[in-house]
């Protein structure tokens, strides 16, 4: 079920009003549960029971950590968690891909190996909860969270249907405390909720699907040399339809989560206004990185054994984030790109530490502006198919075609340049600030007419349900 | 977005604007609503009523109604404007199923007939030669493609939204994805393209409509020779139905061997695909609508009727029926060149079933490949 379709809009609507009708807690818990797994039953039932195995799975091994008398022990139940969520994924997401590379490596030494092709049907966020999943068994390992007794409890906070299949990536250690209380009714914090979610839906619908799709989907499909415009015009199109989309999502899952009085944290903060690579990723998909940061990035030994293995460390972080965003070289490289970024930048920062003209304002504008630029550079290889479709792009951006092909139309031209340009230059401005902060200083009519004109323009969309980008990771 | 949280991980609570929320989203549900009424009143002073949008949905549900032996019509928007499914049921004594798509290649829906072990029905196949052997990866490809995905990827969400939006789009008149979506009025803005831009021509603007069965019907107002509305969508085919320039990364003779190569194998996989259509039981019959016009030069530049659909007839050896071969299919004025008004096509739908009969029943119509009637010589 998606969030931008009618079928969300009734399901939401049955599922608010009854979770604030009932009066018993543990009801509204089952109410929620039951809602969560038919709104994942709805693309694949069977893919329902999948998301419930690894959920009761993780619940007994956390148990069993627990009851782990020796610290051994505890090792090979987080193991066994490891293993089974990793080799699920692994097999549902990295199958196809694990089979051709092997293929070519044997091609390689000289053997013809022809393997069976998986027809698989990869299970929609898959990734998103095996994480939710995992973060358990993992905190209670590490003993920074307590072993839930209640299966319905855990179960709800790995498909709480909000964050279920895109995000934000939420840890049950930061769920199951919500689920010990029922929370209070609380008018300003539910209008909230509907705030956030539409301005999530308007993230998506409008400006993502029908301000920027078109043009990265004409660039990035097209066979030819593109001229040097088409080509910028495409990847500007397609760094700002991620965002919205993304962003859209999580910002769409914590005002529903609001609206039912569970807290969620932020997984975007203004990200096309980091000075940095380091700054970036404390604005981008911020539930994966600090989960990266927590479970592989710190117990490698983070920057704790000098430097040559903090980049190292950081390397494989990035190697491992751009593969789990899909099954492809692309998006290792894609994420390679980020890691080499990340070192480059720690070197400089450490050159240039004492200067203090790298804090002038021209100089911050004008190192964000290449931070941006090297972000988009990045997402040439995370949007394209193959190789071969980077390559013609970064070639078109970098003017190394002597000619190229005009494909895009000056309408879509001037609708990218206008979008990216009040996105950056919004991100720009609340750098430093909250979202919240904004809108209460904004004056109410202000606030009324730029709610208004978003729903308005979502009703003029007419909603075509496209699937968010996420979904496929 | 950033909000202020707490340090505990445990105790963590969003901020929440202090703004008097409830003036606010009543303001907001007034502007909103009186802001749709506005739309909804201009759109209905603009000439819209309230109907279906054609979606892959609307074609997906149609093609979960495929029996086994079912009566199903494939092929272009002719096939869809044309045919009368109430005149086709009285006349086969079962309400065929509508399978044909606008701006389409229908090749892809014959193929997943032909690919559907129990289907041995009937199907009558709309054949324009310029869309039927598009090339792979061209729009009329990726409209039948489209659909066809929509069915294999349609989940119950996607299904229960699909019939929510019906409620919607048979009460609510500015529905209407073809032309007043805000992705459609972008499109429309006067913004002239760079002179050396490779742009494909805009589709013409929405001219018909469709019930929950797909039977499509002109607009009235596209039917009246000499009204904008029939201008511009005559005037609309004439870009389309133009061959782009090759691409400009593929030498001219390469691009050129490529495309005939592609047009030979669609021929080939055509007559595969009918060839398990008929071992199976079931019907094949070609079928060329009315053409008329500039149309008939331009679509006979693109494939020739000599080629194109007489080779599809004769290697096919399915009956085939070629509307100008016959006076009584010849004889209706087309508006815009391409399609019958709605009145029109429940006439030429009579006029089609004695044809049809004599194909399905006898030893099988034969068709020419004349491009349009031979006009009486006068005097």
């Amino acid at each position: 079920m998606l969030f931008n379709s009618l079928t969300f809009v009734v399901f939401f609507v049955v599922v608010l009003t009854a979770y604030w009708t009932l009066r018993s807690w543990e009801a509204r818990k089952n109410l929620l549960l039951a809602a969560s797994y038919l709104f994942y039953g709805t693309w694949n039932p069977p893919f329902a029971l999948l998301l419930f195995a690894t959920t009761a799975l993780d619940f007994w091994l956390g148990a069993r950590i627990t009851a782990a008398g020796t610290p051994g022990r505890r090792k090979a139940w987080l193991v066994a968690s490891l293993a089974s969520n990793l080799s699920m994924l692994g097999f549902f997401k990295y199958g196809n891909f694990l089979l051709a590379n092997t293929q070519w490596l044997l091609a390689q030494a000289g053997f013809n190996y022809q393997p069976p092709h998986l027809d698989l049907f990869l299970p929609i966020g898959i990734s998103f909860y095996t994480f939710h999943s995992l973060s358990y068994t993992l905190d209670v390992y590490r003993g920074t969270t307590t072993p839930t007794r209640s299966l319905r409890d855990f179960t709800l906070a790995v498909s709480f249907f909000p964050q279920l299949v895109a995000g934000p990536i939420v840890r049950a250690a930061d769920f199951l405390p919500q689920a010990a209380q029922p929370p209070k009714p609380d008018t300003s914090r539910f209008i909230w909720g509907l705030l956030l979610m539409t301005l999530g839906l308007f993230e998506k619908t409008v400006l993502a699907d029908t301000m920027l799709s078109s043009a990265a989907e004409s660039v990035f499909a097209y066979a030819g040399p593109l001229a040097s415009l088409d080509a910028w015009t495409g990847v500007l199109a397609f760094s700002g339809q991620i965002f919205f989309d993304f962003a859209g999502y999580s910002t769409c899952a914590i005002g529903a989560a609001l609206t039912l009085g569970f807290h969620l944290r932020d997984n975007f903060r203004f990200p096309y206004a980091a000075v940095g690579f380091s700054d970036f990723w404390r604005r981008w998909h911020i539930s994966l990185s600090t989960f990266l940061r927590d479970y592989l990035y710190i117990p490698l030994g983070g920057n704790r054994a000098g430097v040559v293995k903090a980049a190292l460390n950081l390397m494989i972080v990035m190697f491992i984030g751009g593969l789990w965003h899909g099954a492809a070289w692309t998006f290792v490289v894609w994420g390679v790109i980020h890691g080499l970024c990340l070192v480059l930048e720690r070197v400089l920062r450490a050159l240039f530490k004492d200067a203090a003209w790298t804090d002038h304002l021209g100089v911050q504008v004008l190192l964000g502006l290449g931070t941006y630029a090297a972000v988009c550079f990045a997402w040439v290889f995370f949007r394209a198919g193959d190789f071969g479709t980077a390559l013609r792009l970064v070639q078109a951006m970098t003017g190394q075609l002597a000619a190229g092909d005009a494909i895009l139309p000056t309408r879509e031209i001037l609708q990218v340049l206008l979008v990216t340009a009040g996105l950056l230059g919004a991100h720009w401005l609340l750098r430093h600030t909250t979202m919240e902060a904004v809108v209460a200083r904004t004056p109410r009519w202000l606030l009324t007419g730029l709610w208004s004109v978003m729903l308005f323009t979502i009703i003029l969309t007419q909603g075509n349900g496209n699937a968010f980008i996420y979904f496929q990771f | 977005m950033h909000s202020s949280t707490s340090n505990s991980d445990f105790d963590f609570a969003r901020a929440i604007p202090d703004v008097p929320w409830k003036t606010v989203v009543a303001a907001v549900a007034l502007l909103t609503l009186a802001a749709t009424a506005a739309w909804e009143l201009r759109a209905r002073t603009a000439g819209y009523a309230p109907s279906l949008n054609d979606t892959p949905d609307l074609w997906a549900e149609q093609r979960a109604k495929v029996r086994p032996d079912s009566l199903v019509l494939v092929g272009t928007s002719r096939m869809l404007f044309n045919a009368d499914l109430d005149v086709l049921e009285q006349a086969f004594g079962r309400r065929p199923v509508q399978l044909a798509l606008a701006g389409s290649s229908p090749f892809p829906v014959l193929a997943d007939l032909a690919a559907d072990p129990g289907f041995h029905g009937t199907v009558i196949l709309d054949i324009v030669p310029a869309m039927f052997l598009a090339p792979a990866g061209s729009p009329p490809m990726a409209v039948s493609q489209k659909a066809l995905r929509r069915r294999d990827e349609w989940n119950h969400a996607q299904k229960w939204s699909h019939r929510l939006g019906l409620l919607l789009e048979e009460r609510v008149a500015f529905l209407k994805q073809e032309d007043l979506t805000l992705g459609q009025m972008l499109k429309r803005l006067p913004i002239p393209n760079r002179a050396n831009a490779h742009i494909g021509p805009d589709l013409p603007p929405y001219f018909y409509t469709v019930d929950r069965d797909r039977r499509g019907r002109m607009f009235a107002q596209a039917a009246v020779i000499g009204s904008p509305l029939q201008q511009r969508v005559a005037n609309g085919w004439l870009p389309l139905f133009t061959l782009p320039p090759p691409p400009s990364f593929i030498p001219v003779e390469q691009f050129q061997q490529m495309m005939g190569q592609a047009i030979e194998q669609r021929f080939k996989d055509t007559a595969r695909h009918v060839a398990t259509l008929r071992a199976r039981g079931a019907k094949v019959v070609f079928v060329r609508m009315p053409v008329a016009g500039p149309l008939v030069q331009k679509e006979e530049a693109i494939v020739p009727l000599a080629f194109g659909w007489g080779r599809l007839v004769r290697e096919n050896g399915v009956p085939a029926i070629n509307f100008a071969d016959h006076p009584e299919l010849s004889s209706f004025t087309l508006p815009e060149w391409s399609h019958l008004s709605a009145p029109d096509s429940v006439e030429f739908t009579k006029r089609l079933v004695p044809h049809l009969q004599r194909a399905l029943n006898g030893p099988g119509e034969t068709a020419t490949v004349a491009t349009t009637r031979p006009q009486p010589a006068s005097g």
